[in-house]
């Protein structure tokens, strides 16, 4: 298991007032919360809600149209894509983002070296760390990762983006087009990355076989915010209803 | 194997003595130099470039006006042009490489297209059309490049070199970026990779590999004048990585003896030459649409007119 700090009540990540506009379209509207050191944000939301302009504004690959986010008390809102991996902010996108042509090996490499020589340790037991967590990635090590599953391809992008060392995992639908057991594998492994003290913002559309309670939930409803709990998360029904009902329902 | 064929035929005609296959499998190493260059841009990072013939421009003229005018060392003079043209790499590339997929590719256009046209106005240095005659040839201990034998181990020399720069690129981390900035800019970023940083740095080798192609060419020739430089040289560097193999390490090198040796072969056929060359050149996209070394699945097109039933049998390699 990779060594994190274990989690605590300082806060990690703000985001205060971020909202993304692509052109005259407002993807996401001023949205404002914060992560504390293993902790875990649960966003919530249909297609078009703006969950992923979310995370791709905290990861710097779209730019924010206002507000800021600090990490660790750092203002990263202005550091480019490259240069937040280096701070430790992680994401894992939308159709996991392995590369074909590259080996398992590759990939993992590729994430090794995303830590940035400052952040570098050795290597080769961090390697031995996430084959723990997926011992199937183990076996393909040499092998095209266009061969892989999807279940195994979704490992490989967890596993390549914790050899970044992150402070915080940002993950973009993980069980997307996964069946439930791969779904469950991964979340497995999640679910102790986070009680070991890794700070997540995890994006799904629907309820999430996580055994923890994220510390807060959002359901965003066409880039706005229509449900907020702290320490709860919606019930299936909820979602239904918030999915179909749309503002109304917001508490 | 396409190495070690290519290998035993440069042996051979060393060993041969021929000074007519001497000079033409000089001219493979030449172009090959400059094709590897185009190779790490436009296979491995997946940029378009057009602008490895205005660099071997830089390389050509760069020796030229240094040899001639300033009367500089010839080795001085091609390394300065060398630095040159990667100083030029990075002025150029700064700016440009802000711009994504082909819009960089169709700026470096311009810049191949204005090349011979800048040379031209630019008479003072470069004599304009007239171009530049008697660039002092290279020497080292007495040894005069001129001799067919010299120039033939330095141009294979450096393509060698050339090879060997891409080899140990691509099997480092700068390799694996490249293939990951080429399959998805935004995932290589999320990587941390800076995929500006590593796009320049491509094209300042690129640059380097294009500007020694053209000193040694010119030194080899004694001579220089704009219209080598014309779109045609762009032109013709493309389909020699093209026909070669594009993103195979192999490639540069089959592509330019197929486009240097295979007209020379089929010289005997006189007017049908061309008609003939057009034909292999045609025949190569149908059947190996990725090139002769090409990576990956090579579904020829031409299969897909044929039965079902044919297409299948013609398949059942791959499954």
């Amino acid at each position: 298991m990779p060594p994190f700090q274990g989690p605590t009540d300082q806060e990690l990540l703000s985001v205060v007032d971020v909202s993304v506009h692509y052109g005259h379209i407002r993807a996401l509207e001023p949205l404002s919360f914060s992560l504390r050191q293993g902790g875990l944000v649960l966003v919530l939301g249909p297609n078009g809600a703006g969950k992923t302009s979310l995370v791709k504004a905290l990861a710097g690959a779209v730019p924010a149209h206002s507000g800021s986010v600090r990490l660790g008390g750092k203002d990263v809102t202005w550091l480019p894509a490259h240069s937040r991996v280096k701070q430790g902010i992680c994401l894992i996108p939308e159709g996991r983002g392995t590369l074909p042509g590259l080996t398992v090996r590759d990939n993992l490499d590729l994430g090794r070296h995303a830590a940035g020589r400052a952040r570098q340790s050795d290597s080769q037991s961090d390697l031995e760390m996430v084959l723990e967590l997926f011992p199937p990635l183990a076996s393909r090590l040499e092998q095209d990762c266009s061969t892989l599953s999807g279940g195994e391809m979704q490992m490989l992008a967890v596993a390549r983006g914790l050899l970044s060392k992150p402070r915080v995992l940002l993950l973009d639908e993980p069980s997307l087009g996964l069946a439930p057991i791969p779904t469950a594998r991964v979340y497995d492994v999640l679910d102790q990355l986070n009680s070991n003290g890794l700070a997540m913002i995890l994006v799904e559309q629907k309820a999430v076989p996580l055994d923890r309670i994220p510390d807060t939930t959002l359901v965003l409803q066409s880039g706005r915010v229509v449900y907020r709990a702290l320490g709860q998360r919606p019930t299936e029904a909820q979602l239904a209803e918030l999915y179909l009902g749309g503002v109304g329902a917001a508490q | 194997m396409a190495f070690l064929l290519c290998g035993t035929v440069a042996v051979a005609v060393l060993v041969g003595g021929s000074p007519y296959w001497m000079y033409n499998m000089t001219v493979v190493a030449l172009f090959a130099t400059a094709a590897i260059g185009l190779n790490i841009m436009l296979g491995y990072a997946g940029q378009i470039s057009f602008t490895q013939s205005a660099f071997m421009a830089v390389g050509g003229y760069g020796s030229a006006i240094l040899g001639t005018k300033l009367a500089v060392d010839p080795w001085l003079a091609m390394i300065f042009s060398a630095v040159l043209a990667a100083i030029g790499a990075l002025l150029i590339g700064i700016p440009l490489l802000r711009l994504r997929g082909h819009y960089f590719g169709m700026a470096s256009f311009a810049l191949a297209l204005g090349t011979p046209s800048f040379l031209l106005a630019a008479a003072s240095l470069t004599n304009g059309p007239l171009g530049i005659a008697g660039v002092p040839p290279l020497r080292f201990a007495g040894v005069s490049f001129l001799d067919p034998i010299p120039i033939y181990l330095l141009a294979w020399g450096v393509c060698i070199g050339a090879f060997l720069v891409e080899i140990s690129l691509l099997k480092s981390h700068v390799g694996r970026a490249w293939r990951a900035i080429s399959t998805n800019q935004d995932v290589a970023r999320s990587l941390g990779i800076d995929a500006r940083k590593y796009k320049l740095l491509t094209l300042a080798i690129a640059a380097v590999m294009a500007s020694l192609a053209g000193s040694l060419y010119v030194e080899f020739q004694q001579y220089v004048a704009p219209d080598i430089f014309d779109i045609g040289l762009i032109m013709t560097i493309y389909l020699i990585v093209y026909a070669g193999g594009r993103g195979s390490i192999a490639g540069p090198l089959v592509g330019a003896v197929f486009y240097i040796v295979v007209p020379q072969l089929i010289g005997s056929l006189e007017q049908f030459q061309h008609l003939v060359f057009s034909a292999l050149l045609i025949a190569i996209i149908v059947l190996r649409p990725n090139g002769i070394m090409g990576r990956g699945r090579q579904y020829a097109p031409v299969e897909r007119i044929l039965p079902l039933w044919v297409q299948r049998r013609l398949r059942r390699d791959y499954d």
